[in-house]
């Protein structure tokens, strides 16, 4: 399994990343609903835990393994807080749509 | 290092603001009904001041220092504390000491004061860990640890819609430009195979100079969001006008302070000038051209803003312009590197005391509930003299008018830009400030000058908030004081910068 894994050339999982990371982008961008923009930085940030795995694995080093567990625990409690101000957003504005609060100028 | 103490205590002044922030938490979970704000209040200062007292001792006594011995470092050298991480914990410790004793008065009717003392002082935490941080994973849990406690304290009052609306923006370009950040530092692990700022420095890229590259651009922009920077500027007038001014103040001075101690130290030790000018990974480049946008865009916008708030909020745009002169006007090899970064240094250090004051005046306004433009603000020195003068100081210290020691922070920082050869950022910082005077003697022309347009418009001045008051008075007064005691300030960051390079 690990051979297999070596075997890939690294150039592909940037590849792969860099293709996960954009549409993780793609989505925080066209969305409006919030809960789609909090799962597509989940995405973004998925991107660069393939990269932290898959070069921990390259260069034979545990750092970037143990970093993308660490990157997992911070997301959560990301969007923990995300949820916690799209529901109070739903409270005040009663939706979840991130063009609809406008209050202040721009 | 005294030597009597072992070498973790060197993280004393981020345990201390920790402890507090977590003593409070406790009190308020086991206990809710003992809780009361004004000894919440009292705590958390506590907590502040004996983290800016360790700080400021450990200065003294040159821990960290090139003279005593070089950086402590600790946990694998994830962690380095010297006299550039003790300097920044000192301007976080003293922001957040004033920020909470305002709170005390603003948030004198909240049902729940004590969530607002804890997770500020997580924050503070988070940013000391900011500046101690020696490698990238160390920065990133850091700064999200600065990030997460400041998206709710922004949408704090839930019943507000400016509030809940503000805390939004905030939290949509943070977890944007976070997830950017965290894939510019797997780019830069993927081209290095390493976290630690000195090992990234010190492997030779030859293939992945372009993976590289791409990761440092993305890194500048996780900063450029700490530090409210084009291009992630968006967020910083929305949430600065929507959250309480205590938090505005917050935000504005300690978390943009935070983003400038990454800056300075992951880019000059992870990517020295040596580094960048041989892989072509010009990053210095990059911070001039951010730095001539920012000021200008900061200082434009002010001048047509409307609502004091909201010109404070353009005008902290254009002080980030100011302090990213101290990455921008590098060079290899550069007589002056040292001088410009320490002196961006105790510009945010004068920043810290002169723009928190301000905002502390915006919400002395907002407690008093006089309104929120400048017309609103006439005449109010006749109702509240002391607080004026003070407001007319820090008005007349952000636009760098001697003798205030904004002058000098930024007489310095200009005078290294053009040693290094940089005389077109320093030049257009100057013509920046002529802008920033014109805006900023609006708002003290609107309060000594002008006669409000009803002579009842003042009566909603009625109490006298002590804290407020205080909190406001001692920032106008650091501000005076560090006109003569400027001198140790700037030496002390010219050396922590210098050790750097």
């Amino acid at each position: 399994m690990t051979a297999i894994a070596a075997s890939i050339p690294p150039s592909w999982y940037l590849l792969l990343a860099s293709a996960v990371f954009c549409i993780g982008l793609f989505g925080v961008l066209t969305r409006r609903s919030a809960l789609y923009f909090l799962m597509s930085v989940e995405l973004m940030m998925n991107a660069a835990n393939i990269n932290f795995v898959a070069f921990a694995l390259y260069y034979g080093d545990l750092t970037g393994q143990v970093f993308a567990l660490f990157v997992i625990a911070l997301a959560a409690a990301e969007v923990a807080i995300g949820i916690g101000i799209i529901l109070v957003l739903y409270r005040n504005f009663g939706t979840t749509d991130v063009t609809v609060p406008a209050e202040m100028r721009w | 290092m005294v030597e009597t103490l072992p070498q973790v205590a060197a993280l004393l002044p981020a345990l201390v603001l920790a402890a507090t922030g977590l003593a409070l938490l406790l009190v308020d979970t086991i206990s809710p009904d003992a809780r009361s704000n004004t000894s919440m209040a009292i705590v958390s200062a506590l907590g502040a001041l004996g983290s800016l007292s360790v700080t400021v001792w450990f200065v003294a006594s040159g821990t960290g220092s090139v003279d005593t011995g070089g950086a402590v470092t600790l946990f694998a050298d994830a962690i380095k504390v010297d006299t550039l991480a003790l300097f920044f914990i000192a301007i976080f410790a003293s922001v957040t000491a004033l920020v909470v004793v305002a709170a005390h008065d603003y948030f004198h009717d909240h049902d729940n004061p004590a969530a607002f003392y804890s997770l500020t002082l997580f924050a503070a935490t988070g940013m000391s860990l900011l500046a101690v941080a020696n490698s990238l994973a160390v920065v990133f849990v850091a700064l999200e640890m600065v990030s997460l406690p400041s998206y709710v304290l922004v949408a704090y009052l839930k019943q507000d819609r400016g509030s809940v609306e503000a805390g939004l923006k905030y939290f949509l370009v943070g977890a944007l430009s976070s997830a950017v950040f965290l894939f510019g530092i797997s780019l830069v692990y993927a081209a290095t195979g390493s976290l630690i700022l000195a090992d990234i420095a010190s492997t030779s890229v030859e293939g992945l100079a372009g993976v590289l590259g791409v990761g440092v651009v993305m890194m500048i922009g996780g900063v450029a969001f700490k530090t409210a920077s084009v291009p992630f500027h968006f967020w910083a007038p929305e949430a600065y006008e929507g959250a309480p001014a205590p938090v505005s103040a917050f935000l504005s001075s300690a978390s943009k302070a935070a983003g400038f101690v990454v800056a300075f130290r992951v880019f000059t030790e992870a990517f020295p000038l040596r580094m960048a000018v041989s892989a072509n990974v010009d990053w210095m480049l990059a911070f001039a051209v951010l730095a001539a946008v920012t000021m200008t865009l900061g200082n434009f916008a002010a001048a047509v803003q409307e609502e004091v708030k909201r010109m404070l909020a353009y005008s902290s745009i254009g002080h980030a312009g100011y302090a990213l002169i101290g990455v921008a006007a590098l060079t290899l090899d550069g007589p002056a590197n040292g001088t410009v970064m320490g002196a961006a240094m105790a510009h945010l250090l004068v920043y810290g005391f002169m723009n928190t004051g301000a905002f502390l005046f915006v919400a002395m306004a907002e407690r008093w509930g006089v309104g929120r433009t400048f017309a609103d603000y006439a005449g109010l020195w006749r109702r509240a003299p002391v607080a004026s003068v003070a407001m007319a100081v820090f008005m007349f210290s952000l636009a760098g008018l001697p003798p205030f020691a904004g002058f000098f922070s930024k007489y310095f920082l200009f005078q290294a830009a053009i040693d290094n050869g940089f005389l077109w950022l320093a030049a257009l910082g100057a013509v920046n400030s002529v802008v920033s005077l014109y805006y900023y003697s609006r708002v003290v022309k609107a309060l000594f000058l002008d006669d409000p347009e009803m002579s009842s418009a003042l009566d909603a001045v009625d109490v006298r908030p002590t804290a407020l008051y205080a909190a406001v008075v001692f920032a106008a007064v650091a501000t005076m004081l560090l006109l003569p005691g400027f001198g140790p300030v700037i030496e002390t960051a010219e050396a922590a910068a210098s050790a750097l390079f």
